[in-house]
């Protein structure tokens, strides 16, 4: 084992003490909820990072697999009586066949095809969300959402929900840890460093476009799902354009190409409308400066950027 | 002027041609880069390709690497017809290259630049990197060993842990020769390695690249460094104006009269 990955499996252990620390110490639900909410946006910042930060493909129409995940097990379960469990591998299963379909015409063609092409995509997605209201309740949104249960143990009540939020979270760490480490992470980089120096070391950057594309497309229906299950309640309102554009800006805020990264920007963009409810109206604006702060005096995010001041302040 | 009786001697000394160009063209828009240019490519031998910018030589490397396809002609690997398959098919055939603007992959340190150099010879997907099983594990190992070995023949194993935009230039140059080696390539394309380095880097390299075809690999030479191409080449080409104007042995090619007027006689007096 090298010593950058054994760092690693520290750093997790520490991670796992902290989310079962939390777990005991948190009484109040509202911060299990708010716990929950870090846990399932950490899940989509991380199969949004593998995509934009380590291959450097930008989706901008993330939130209709999130949306894909979360109305498949809504509709499945409300209307047609699945059990959740029993609707989670058609939901996983759909994303995954969207993202298909989806991802092969935009990723033969580099450059911002993907980004274009995602961008209408998520708008249609929205779209029938809205208007397949015999199935999804239309703008007013879906209710009666069945909770997850482990036999006979519901879920529902707040701190067992989030210790299955935060076991999948640990889960997608240590996968997507374990990928970027890997043969199949150095050829995504390798795309994101220079699409044709990929090609002409023999990578098949179409192949692995589309499988990252496809990974990560799995991750965000996954969270999708745990998000329907947890609330019982969605509405398209979740989904549209604006939740593309934060899962973007979790990226960016935490730092392109850093898994801890996506844990810091899926906590502080969690958080920040937690504290400025005064803000609510203006979130656009608040994203937008945000974004535009971190790309100037960060551009390689948070995590990153206050890492090296700290090292020159004490190398000073 | 073209000298046919030189031009058909390609190929006729030793081993069987490893590559075979016939009849390639290409064109941009209106300027056609490449006009009906054939030639073999002996196995084991060095083929210094030399001619003015804009010559062509960077677009037939790009041919034989398949970044794009020719408008008209055939490309052999092997006596295998590839000019339509796609790039990583023929690197994992047994072709490299390297270019020349470099093309490092910044985002990543020196040794992980060798070791992602190794994609076609490794063979970890999706599902064993999730699992880490031994057998993934293993070959990480080895691939790992590779690359360290692959720095050391360039010289660069001190530096492997650096960021790969860190190295100063010519070092790059080497590190993109030894991620290009890490594919195991039986031809190797050049494509002016030189350029930007001093006088005692490119001693260096020309003996890199003799060491690299001692090692059996078949190498395309593509450089403005006229001592460096005369000295190593086994055959040289001449490109101009998208057309092959001559070939032979470096001797033959110093003495021809249509290249010394066409491209050497310039060469030097711009010097």
């Amino acid at each position: 084992m090298t010593q950058s990955s054994l760092h690693e499996t520290v750093r997790i252990g520490l991670l796992t003490g902290a989310v079962a620390a939390a777990g005991i110490l948190f009484d109040n639900a509202y911060h299990i909820q708010v716990l929950v909410f870090i846990g399932i946006n950490t899940i989509l910042t991380l199969g949004l990072n593998l995509l934009m930060g380590y291959t450097g493909q930008i989706s901008l129409g993330h939130a209709a697999f999130y949306g894909i995940g979360a109305y498949t097990s809504a509709i499945l379960t409300v209307h047609f009586q699945f059990s959740p469990w029993a609707a989670l591998f058609p939901s996983l299963g759909l994303a995954v066949l969207v993202a298909l379909i989806v991802g092969i015409p935009t990723l033969k063609l580099s450059g911002y095809y993907l980004a274009m092409g995602t961008l209408g995509f998520g708008m249609i997605v929205f779209i029938v969300f809205r208007e397949l209201d015999f199935w999804t309740g239309g703008s007013s949104g879906l209710a009666g959402i069945p909770s997850l249960k482990i036999g006979s143990v519901d879920l529902m009540s707040g701190r067992n929900f989030y210790y299955l939020v935060w076991g999948a979270v640990l889960g997608t760490l240590v996968v997507s840890r374990r990928l970027i480490e890997s043969r199949v992470g150095r050829a995504l980089r390798s795309i994101h460093g220079s699409e044709h120096a990929a090609m002409a070391i023999g990578v098949n950057t179409q192949a692995y476009k589309l499988q990252v594309f496809v990974f990560s497309a799995f991750l965000a229906a996954l969270a999708g799902f745990l998000y329907a299950h947890c609330i019982g309640f969605i509405s398209p309102g979740s989904f549209d354009f604006m939740a593309s554009v934060r899962m973007v800006t979790m990226v960016v805020i935490g730092g392109m190409a850093s898994i801890w990264g996506a844990l810091l920007g899926a906590s502080l963009l969690t958080l920040l409308p937690e504290w400025l409810h005064a803000f609510a109206d203006y979130e656009m604006i608040v994203y937008g400066l945000i974004l535009m702060l971190v790309m100037i005096f960060l551009p390689q995010g948070l995590l990153r950027g206050l890492l090296d001041i700290y090292e020159r302040s004490r190398n000073a | 002027m073209k000298d046919p009786e030189m031009l058909d001697r390609d190929g006729e000394d030793g081993g069987a041609p490893i590559l075979r160009i016939c009849g390639a063209s290409k064109a941009f828009g209106g300027v056609q880069a490449l006009e009906n240019v054939s030639f073999e490519v002996s196995q084991g031998m060095i083929l210094g390709m030399i001619g003015p910018n804009g010559a062509g030589k960077t677009t037939l490397f790009n041919l034989i690497s398949g970044l794009y396809p020719p408008d008209a002609g055939r490309i052999f690997f092997n006596e295998e017809e590839i000019q339509r398959l796609p790039t990583h098919q023929r690197v994992r055939m047994g072709i490299a290259r390297t270019f020349q603007n470099l093309a490092l992959f910044e985002n990543m340190n020196v040794l992980e630049n060798v070791m992602v150099g190794q994609h076609v010879r490794t063979r970890c997907g999706f599902w064993g990197a999730i699992a880490r099983t031994t057998g993934v594990r293993r070959e990480e190992a080895a691939c790992r060993e590779n690359a360290l070995a692959l720095l050391d023949m360039v010289g660069l194993v001190d530096q492997a842990l650096k960021p790969s935009a860190d190295l100063p230039f010519g070092w790059q140059r080497l590190l993109e020769i030894a991620r290009a080696l890490a594919s195991r390539p039986r031809v190797l394309l050049l494509d002016e390695p030189a350029s930007g380095l001093n006088a005692l880097e490119t001693g260096r390299l020309g003996d890199l690249i003799l060491a690299i075809r001692n090692q059996g690999i078949t190498i395309v030479l593509v450089e403005h460094d006229m001592s460096l191409t005369m000295s190593v080449s086994d055959r040289i080409i001449v490109l101009d104006q998208g057309r092959v104007l001559a070939s032979g042995t470096p001797e033959e090619i110093q003495t021809h009269s249509a290249v010394r007027t066409a491209y050497l006689g310039e060469h030097c007096e711009q010097r």
